[in-house]
């Protein structure tokens, strides 16, 4: 039960990472591959004040958000200089440079990671307070975004997405709309983050990689690029199917390459046969 | 610390370190001036290349050569099958570059994942040992694998060189580069430039496999933080200039190297990365020497 209930914690925070990372990326039209880095500092800022300071978890939580949004204005402050592959790649760079940096500091944990996150909430009430509350992230950041884009403002970043020129002939300012964009996604993902920490009180580097920016991405790809319920649909199946396997009691050096390859034979075949994603249309076929 | 033999030492050693890096980053070079993609795809032919040695090497227990020459055939046919069935299929549809990076990343991955299956997470040579015959030469040591990577990089660079300049494939390639669409009209095929280029990309690979195979362990995810340097002396370089590339890779072999005068080496991957940001922001065409005004030197 301990298990499904880890699951289920896991797929809402990946859900809460994707529709974010898709108002960035499938809404904003921004080439960013850096998602999984904000999801990392908001996990770490929560996790160090929550070892370091008695402040409450929910405080612990929003300051991780906040900390990975002043860090998404300054990476997009110098790098939105740059579109296109250079974003993509510069992103890329940001990302791996942070975490050299995380595995060079000693605060941190260094490549150890940092542990004894102390938990808010003990006992039996545990479980269904962290299945509650990332589930109510979950939905909220879908709701949210689907506000955005559904809204004047999203009709906006639309026009700037697909018809930048234009957009700044009619006066507008694509730069500041690109930086907004950017920072709300990467503080919900450092939101997402500062939960992540605290439910499970162990943070390792090694879980914010470049491997971790293509799953995101790829659930966002999966789904549908640009959609409300899209990524919502590609972070379930690719959090869940891969992990029907671990029923069949298989050695854990076995286990971990098995799911790799379930998760990217299945982002490859959907890649060919359905480049639309799971609810995309036929325009946004990749 | 800046005794001139350490320095000459320091020199030499960041010198024949990344030769491995300049084979890669002229295969990747060369991919992205000609097809205009970052084909991230590498990380996975670096891979197959690497494991398919050591397979032939450790298992079958035959000689190198036999080796090296299996790879070209497993890494050249999975570099061909990844152009003709991948990349072309995703041009034909007109997809975008954010799709070509998913397609080529996602690929390195399921070969990644499908060779820590087959041959787990411990760090492999293609020797028993690491370890080459040293030679002093002027107080400098110079190791037998120093000699064969220089050695193998410049050979590689001047038949590159040779190849693209002058043979009519190479020719084409550069045409393809400059204007795919414009080169078709003239009788030349677009899709026969992007497959030569997949299957020297794939000989490149090879070479540089074999160099980082018998001077260090490789796990199965290790190409995937090498072709990071590959993306930076590309960028470095300029995109469009292969061999300004491969002497952004030498310069970046140097710059970790000489970097243990000053800083702690578990920096040195920082530095690295530091560079990569820097270029993009400040340099994204790469850094270019200015060029030397030969006729207001001889007057």
């Amino acid at each position: 039960m301990e298990y499904l209930a880890t699951i289920f914690v896991l797929i809402a925070i990946y859900v809460t990472l994707s529709a974010s990372y898709d108002l960035v990326i499938g809404h904003g039209g921004l080439s960013s591959v850096a998602h999984p880095i904000f999801f990392a500092i908001g996990a770490y800022t929560a996790g160090l004040l929550a070892i370091h300071s008695t402040m409450p978890a929910v405080l612990n939580v929003l300051l991780g958000g906040v900390a990975a949004m002043v860090a998404s204005i300054l990476l997009a402050a110098s790098a939105l200089r740059v579109s296109g592959d250079y974003l993509l790649i510069a992103s890329l760079g940001f990302q791996l440079g942070l975490l050299q940096l995380i595995k060079n500091l000693d605060f941190t944990g260094g490549p150890g990671g940092l542990s004894a996150i102390p938990g808010t909430v003990t006992g039996a009430a545990r479980t269904p307070f962290f299945l509650a509350v990332t589930a109510v992230m979950a939905i909220g950041t879908v709701l949210l975004i689907r506000a955005i884009v559904k809204g004047p403002y999203g009709r906006a970043i639309t026009a700037m997405r697909d018809e930048e020129l234009a957009f700044t002939a009619l006066g507008r300012r694509a730069t500041s709309m690109k930086v907004v964009i950017f920072a709300i996604g990467c503080g919900i993902a450092g939101i997402a983050g500062g939960v992540y920490a605290y439910y499970f009180q162990y943070l390792s580097p090694d879980q914010f990689e470049v491997l971790q920016s293509a799953a995101i991405l790829t659930m966002v790809v999966l789904g549908g690029m640009g959609t409300t319920w899209g990524p919502v649909i590609g972070a379930v199946l690719l959090q869940a199917i891969p992990q029907a396997i671990t029923f069949l009691n298989l050695p854990p050096s076995v286990m971990a390459p098995m799911q790799g390859i379930i998760f990217t034979v299945l982002v490859l075949l959907f890649m060919f046969l359905r480049p639309s994603g799971i609810v995309g249309t036929r325009r946004q076929t990749l | 610390m800046f005794d001139p033999v350490i320095l000459a030492q320091i020199l030499w050693t960041g010198i024949a370190t990344s030769t491995p890096y300049v084979l890669m980053t002229l295969g990747f070079a060369l991919t992205l001036k000609v097809t205009g993609l970052w084909n991230f795809a590498h990380a996975g032919l670096m891979a197959i290349a690497f494991y398919t040695m050591f397979f032939v090497v450790d298992y079958l227990e035959w000689p190198a050569a036999a080796a090296v020459g299996l790879a070209v055939l497993t890494t050249g046919l999975a570099s061909f099958l990844t152009e003709r069935f991948g990349l072309q299929v995703l041009r034909d549809r007109g997809s975008g570059n954010l799709t070509f990076f998913i397609f080529t990343l996602i690929l390195s991955e399921f070969v990644i994942y499908v060779i820590t299956l087959l041959f787990g997470t411990e760090p492999q040579t293609l020797h028993k040992s690491i370890l080459s015959p040293v030679t002093i030469v002027a107080n400098i040591a110079i190791s037998d694998w120093d000699m064969t990577g220089v050695a193998t990089a410049g050979i590689a660079m001047l038949l590159l060189h040779a190849f693209l300049t002058w043979t009519r494939e190479g020719q084409f390639m550069g045409a393809v580069a400059d204007n795919a669409r414009l080169a078709e009209l003239y009788g030349i095929s677009a899709q026969r430039a992007w497959r030569g280029v997949a299957l020297l990309a794939a000989l490149l690979i090879v070479a540089a496999m074999y160099l980082v195979g018998t001077h260090g362990g490789i796990v199965p995810n290790a190409p995937l933080e090498l072709i990071l340097t590959a993306v930076i002396a590309t960028l470095l370089g300029g995109i469009g200039r292969i061999f300004a590339a491969a002497f952004a890779a030498v310069f970046l072999g140097l710059l970790q190297s000489f970097s243990i005068l000053f800083i702690d080496s578990r920096w040195q991957n920082l530095l690295l990365y530091g560079v990569l940001f820097v270029t993009i922001l400040i340099f994204p065409r790469g850094v270019r020497m200015p060029r030397l005004r030969l006729a207001r030197l001889s007057r």
